[in-house]
């Protein structure tokens, strides 16, 4: 079947996220009589920008909605979820941009050089900045910043290039400062990058994206080799063949930068065997079909949809016909069907 | 040569390298492991979705790209123009009479104009008169035009004839080249375009049943008889295809493209001749936006890695020829192979072809 199109669907039937279900606890029966807030019982309605949520005084605001002057009615600003704790009231964005925090490991792409410093998108409202300072420069951590090294600053990211980084700072203007000071930092290669949309993290749980809390750097075993996953809290993923690093282990503190910076900032990739471009390719394919489905993103469940689909594949060689329904999708959708049989 | 699109990639060499490796495997890794070289992405169609268009349709693909078509007529004065062959400046009984031997359905046939078609493509974040949208809807037009069949069925007599307006508006911004796309909606939105049925004859002011369940489809259907010289006539529809290596891949997404050797955009109709299997109207090539792309900086060359910067540019492109073939993003150079062209051509026109299964799945979104 080389093309499928089908009639329009109606949306699928929304998942709940596996810790949503603390926040609403509403006890007393305070709303009943208000003829507006009626629709909103359950968490399931989704407001829209400038609809009135409440008139009712005895509700605070909280993210996601707004009063206006001399009124006592909140109003919903972004369209989204309605969501209440005890007394207050917020409106969780069905999709939202990445809010940087410090300490975050994020993935990004370098969008123009400027003369000290690099401009990066991480998915943020606003481009993060990468100055010349916070990066690892060859040839030892303590160098110091040479106007020569200003002027070569596209040998070590142009435009185009993708790096992982970690949130320094954040400015006023919630503008992020990124930093590669360290050895498991720096310029992307040898893969394959995706991205998936929905803030990670952020005020309360969202449907799908990586969440903060858990390893985000983690290598998978598969049949052709090791594959390295980096998942970026902002929702950005990279999948990459796992480079052993000579040095990692015998080089003392000092020697570790010099070892290491020879590859630091090659945009060249090594020899890839078609095993391991086609295991990257399945991986970065089925967290597509991940976030397809809406489940969330992590390194138990990309684990665990991946030993699945290599499973079910194994199966259709031998027995033939296989169900699975189209694209990244339909195998996703697959898996989890077995994964929840299976308990 | 039509431009790529303005967004240009926004890749590092790195990956540019690594997708180029993928796709010239044999058989290609496509960036979605599940689908082959001759899959298209899936995607969800319907149609009739505007009331007061004569036809239209909706496309959308899996990433979100998706596609409104309308189609209008209106019924507009013909300019008046001598027929060929003939210095009759007013239609006297003798032309009159000519007309009448003729078969009624050969009447109007090589009389339509190029004019009667009217297209406009609008995509998000692009002016009318920039060269995306005005390629897009050169090329698509060319195809429309290039059989005739359709503009002839426009002509309703002397004085006066169709006019269709078809609007194409892309709902999303441009994530792939969305030439395959638009086309598909609009010959969705021209199969199920119906015009009021005419009730008055020859050259008498145009009067319309204004029964709508009366009307007659633009695309007329074949009712039981397949007859050969009488095959039900579908509009063109434009498939995408590129080159990497030897590799030849279909309907690609922006990312593939981006490693492209070669774009091809071939409008194919379905055949006359045979029930099955399709015929080109058209073929253009496509600048792959890879022309574009920095190359990638190898190692040796690389201060940063160690390496040593040439020292004249002549240097570095003799040390760059040696590289030609390692983990090194080096754009894609000339054009497309011969050979690779009619294997494309051939692909798309056999029996059970791209062209046909495209035509047909999207006739049975019509059907069912």
């Amino acid at each position: 079947m080389a093309i499928s199109i089908l009639p329009p669907s109606l949306p699928a039937p929304r998942r709940h996220a596996p810790s949503d279900t603390s926040d609403h606890d509403m006890s007393d029966g305070e709303i009943s009589g208000n003829e507006e807030f009626s629709h909103s019982t359950t968490t399931e309605s989704i407001v829209t920008p400038g609809e009135t949520i409440t008139s009712d005084t005895q509700w605070m605001r909280g993210h996601g909605t707004y009063i206006p002057a001399n009124s006592s009615t909140i109003i919903s600003t972004v369209a989204g979820t309605l969501h209440k704790t005890n007394k207050l009231l917020s409106v969780q964005a069905l999709r939202a941009r990445y809010q940087p925090e410090i300490g975050d490991l994020v993935i990004g792409r370098i969008v123009s050089v400027q003369t000290k410093k690099w401009s990066v998108d991480i998915a943020a409202p606003m481009l993060a900045s990468l100055p010349l300072s916070a990066i690892n420069l060859p040839g030892g951590i303590l160098r110091r910043r040479t106007a020569v090294d200003e002027l070569n600053i596209r040998t070590f990211f142009s435009e185009g290039d993708l790096l992982v980084a970690e949130v320094q700072s954040l400015h006023q203007d919630n503008t992020a400062s990124l930093h590669t000071r360290s050895l498991k930092y720096g310029k992307l290669r040898n893969g394959l990058f995706t991205s998936l949309t929905g803030a990670g993290g952020g005020i309360l749980s969202r449907r799908g994206g990586v969440v903060r809390s858990r390893r985000q750097v983690f290598t998978l075993n598969t049949a052709a080799g090791e594959i390295d996953v980096v998942l970026g809290v902002n929702g950005y993923i990279w999948v990459s063949k796992h480079v052993e690093t000579k040095g990692e282990k015998d080089a003392g503190i000092t020697k570790l930068e010099e070892t290491v910076s020879e590859t630091l900032y090659s945009s060249q990739n090594e020899d890839l065997e078609p095993g391991v471009l086609k295991e990257i390719t399945r991986v970065s394919t089925l967290i597509k079909g991940m976030v397809a489905c809406g489940t969330r993103v992590d390194e138990d469940m990309i684990v665990r949809v991946y030993e699945g689909a290599i499973e079910m594949q194994a199966e259709e060689e031998s027995l033939g016909g296989v169900e699975k329904g189209i694209g990244a999708k339909g195998i996703v959708e697959a898996v989890l069907a077995r994964l929840a049989l299976d308990g | 040569m039509a431009p790529s699109q303005a967004a240009h990639v926004n890749l590092s060499p790195a990956e540019l390298s690594f997708l180029r490796a993928t796709l010239s495997q044999t058989p290609p890794i496509r960036l979605d492991h599940t689908k082959g070289p001759k899959d298209f992405r899936s995607m969800r169609a319907e149609y009739d979705v505007l009331p007061s268009a004569n036809g239209s349709a909706r496309i959308a693909l899996e990433d979100g790209t998706e596609a409104l078509v309308g189609v209008k007529a209106e019924v507009e004065k013909s300019q008046w123009r001598p027929t060929p062959g003939g210095e009759a400046s007013i239609p006297t009984v003798a032309t009159v009479a000519t007309a009448e031997v003729e078969d009624t359905e050969d009447d109007s046939r090589g009389k339509g104009q190029n004019a009667w078609i009217e297209m406009s493509v609008e995509i998000p974040g692009f002016r009318e008169d920039d060269s995306l949208p005005v390629f897009l809807s050169s090329m698509l037009t060319e195809s429309l035009l290039a059989s005739g069949e359709l503009k002839d069925r426009l002509y309703i007599n002397t004085r006066f004839h169709w006019k269709l307006y078809i609007d194409i508006l892309l709902l999303s911004p441009p994530l792939s080249y969305p030439l395959a796309l638009l086309s598909m909606a609009t010959h969705l939105a021209l199969l199920t375009s119906r015009l009021p049925a005419l009730k008055s004859e020859k050259d008498e002011d145009p009067l319309f049943d204004d029964d709508w369940d009366a009307s007659v489809p633009l695309y007329p259907k074949n009712k039981g008889k397949a007859s050969a010289d009488n095959q039900i006539d579908k509009p063109p529809v434009i498939v995408l295809a590129m080159a990497v290596g030897n590799n030849i891949i279909f309907d690609p997404c922006k990312e593939e493209l981006a490693v492209a050797d070669a774009v091809l955009a071939i409008a194919c109709a379905s055949s006359k001749s045979s029930p099955t299997g399709a015929r080109v109207v058209s073929i253009r090539t496509i600048d792959p936006p890879s022309h574009l792309t920095p190359p990638g900086i190898p190692d040796s060359m690389n201060s940063a890695t160690g390496g040593k910067v040439p020292s004249s540019s002549a240097d570095a492109l003799t040390q760059r020829e040696l590289l030609a073939n390692s983990g090194v993003w080096t754009p894609p150079r000339g054009g497309m192979k011969r050979g690779l062209i009619s294997q494309v051509v051939k692909m798309v026109v056999e029996n059970g072809g791209v062209a046909e299964e495209v035509i047909s799945a999207l006739q049975a979104i019509e059907v069912g």
